[in-house]
């Protein structure tokens, strides 16, 4: 049949969609002023034409969010490489030795970090499978992890290779991020409800990574009792990292980043802070809530460690 | 796969706290199986329930972004009023400091998570529902009893919520189910941590699979696992299932160590 000529040259997936919006229409569903005019012209290949260029757009917004999870979860995957010593890149794996011997001390310490990084590894493999392509050429050496996109010398995150403390609040950033990348682009997969529960099951999977770097740093006994016990995150902006010591500006900065808005009381148009029967106070409310961060947001943070530009 | 196999058949409130129960409980979650009441457990829990016969008042329907909604908000129900027992409990008692910090965030949290969901579902919201007293009473004797069964809810509610994110239609619900998925997720991290030695459980082999996918459940199995903990004096019921939607495949669930 001449359809099936046509349809063959058409992407698989949109032959599916255009099935399902034939028999979407057949039911009375409304279509696109585009799609209508063409079939009010009685014009079957106009549109069928309409349709999967629709088709195209929807689907490369999925695809789209897909390779940019996929550039942060290459970025995540290869920091833990790096701190375990199993990066491809020598350069990396070396400079990250004396605080992945500073790790080995603390009892479970490496365990977790290897139970994170198979994970990450995991979702690089998992959304490669749904369909996922690696757009920004990333590689072990890609990655400037002092957060100087490798020019000038070490950036401001050098610290990490040296401090534990300090190593486990940058995980705890990176995951943080990762939770919130993912929230705020789960709207944007509503139109592929397989890729979108891929997404949400990844989604919470980082946000158990963070918790447990939290709970690492309070039982370390060096980081504040704002850094919970629970692995929730209280307040907002750069505090809500909890870093210890005395963090440079720059560092202060990137955390206002990472945790920008998190402090948010008002969800859904319901104002916690007034909710009867829930008066626990303002860190309770912007714990029990986590927020998401737009792709610019999260592209400002990550980039600095990325020597590729990847907006 | 037998009728046996996909059935517990439960005669009395104890067999709600032996292992193995338990176990073929979670293993039920993932296969889709069923949770038998026998009328001997609420007989012998019938004295403890409070509250009038709220029969119908707990239906889903959960065609909609209302009955999903109505469906987190009765989890969050259950999870609000077990912590807020177990706050009291002896099992609480036996806690050390940071682990009860733990468990108060917990309580406030989820508090929060039902006092909001009340609040945004307005006049469409089901009813608030009773809780069998002697059932949460034993679920929180000890620290072993408390911590297992806090695992079990954070895991379930995010199983729960995982699975139900593809049914809601707006944008907006689906951010603010998202919102709250992320802390059941950090919860159900810290809960398991304190019951580890390993280093690895916060997000073990139990419940992230090997494509580093965290558990999520069909609303159906998480109604008949939630009435298997015999901790509801109304049987919440799910009275219209969601459309169906392409989801992912399912995982082997997890097992209360």
């Amino acid at each position: 049949m001449q359809n099936d000529t046509i349809l063959e040259t058409i992407d698989p997936e949109i032959v599916d969609r255009l099935v399902s919006r034939r028999d979407a229409i057949r039911q009375g569903a409304t279509v696109s002023s585009g799609v209508a005019a063409a079939l009010a012209l009685g014009s079957v290949p106009v549109a069928l034409a309409v349709l999967s260029r629709e088709a195209k757009a929807q689907t490369s917004t999925v695809l789209d969010v897909l390779n940019f999870a996929l550039a942060l979860e290459i970025f995540e995957n290869e920091f833990y490489k790096a701190v375990l010593g199993t990066s491809s890149s020598a350069a990396q794996n070396t400079a990250f030795a004396p605080v992945r011997g500073l790790a080995g001390a603390v009892p479970t310490a490496v365990a977790t970090l290897q139970q994170i990084q198979k994970h990450e590894a995991a979702h690089v493999a998992t959304l490669m499978g749904a369909g996922a392509t690696n757009v920004f050429s990333l590689t072990a050496a890609s990655f400037d992890f002092t957060g100087n996109r490798g020019v000038g010398g070490p950036g401001p995150f050098a610290a990490a290779t040296t401090d534990l403390a300090f190593l486990l609040t940058v995980a705890q950033g990176a995951e943080d991020t990762g939770v919130r990348a993912y929230k705020g682009q789960a709207g944007n997969l509503m139109s592929n409800t397989a890729v979108l529960e891929t997404a949400l099951r990844i989604h919470s999977v980082e946000a158990r990574h963070a918790s447990k770097i939290r709970r690492m740093r309070r039982i370390a006994a060096g980081a504040p009792d704002t850094v919970r016990f629970s692995g929730t995150v209280r307040g907002g902006g750069a505090g809500a990292a909890g870093a210890t010591g005395s963090p440079s500006a720059a560092v202060v900065a990137a955390f206002g980043l990472i945790y920008a808005g998190e402090d948010n009381t008002n969800q859904g148009g319901v104002n916690i802070l007034t909710l009867a029967g829930a008066n626990f106070g303002t860190d309770a409310a912007t714990e029990a809530f986590d927020e998401p961060l737009t792709r610019a947001q999260v592209v400002a943070i990550v980039q600095p460690f990325v020597i590729p530009t990847i907006a | 796969m037998s009728h046996r196999d996909n059935t517990i058949v439960i005669s009395t409130s104890d067999q709600l706290l032996q292992a193995g129960t338990r176990r073929r409980f979670l293993q039920l979650m993932a296969t889709g199986g069923a949770v038998v009441l026998l009328p001997s457990v609420f007989t012998a829990c019938g004295g403890d329930s409070t509250g009038t016969d709220n029969r119908g008042q707990f239906d889903l329907n959960l065609s909609d972004d209302f009955g999903i909604l109505n469906y987190a908000y009765a989890l969050e129900q259950l999870e609000a009023a077990y912590y807020t027992a177990a706050l009291t409990s002896p099992g609480f008692a036996a806690l050390s400091t940071p682990e009860k910090e733990v468990l108060q965030d917990l309580q406030k949290h989820e508090v929060i998570h039902r006092e909001f969901f009340k609040a945004v579902l307005g006049d469409r919201k089901i009813g608030t529902i009773g809780f069998n007293a002697t059932t949460v009473g034993t679920l929180t004797a000890s620290r072993s009893v408390l911590l297992s069964t806090s695992q079990l809810l954070e895991d379930t509610g995010v199983s729960a919520y995982n699975g139900a994110g593809k049914y809601l239609t707006s944008a907006t619900n689906l951010l603010l189910a998202g919102k709250i998925v992320s802390v059941e997720a950090r919860h159900a991290a810290a809960i398991r941590d304190i019951r580890d030695t390993t280093g690895r459980a916060f997000a073990g082999d139990d419940v992230v699979n090997a494509a580093g996918l965290d558990v999520k459940e069909e609303p159906a199995n998480i109604i008949a696992a939630v009435g298997g903990l015999n901790v509801l004096t109304s049987p919440v019921r799910i009275t219209t299932q969601p459309p169906t939607k392409a989801g992912t495949p399912n995982m082997p669930a997890p097992v209360p160590a």
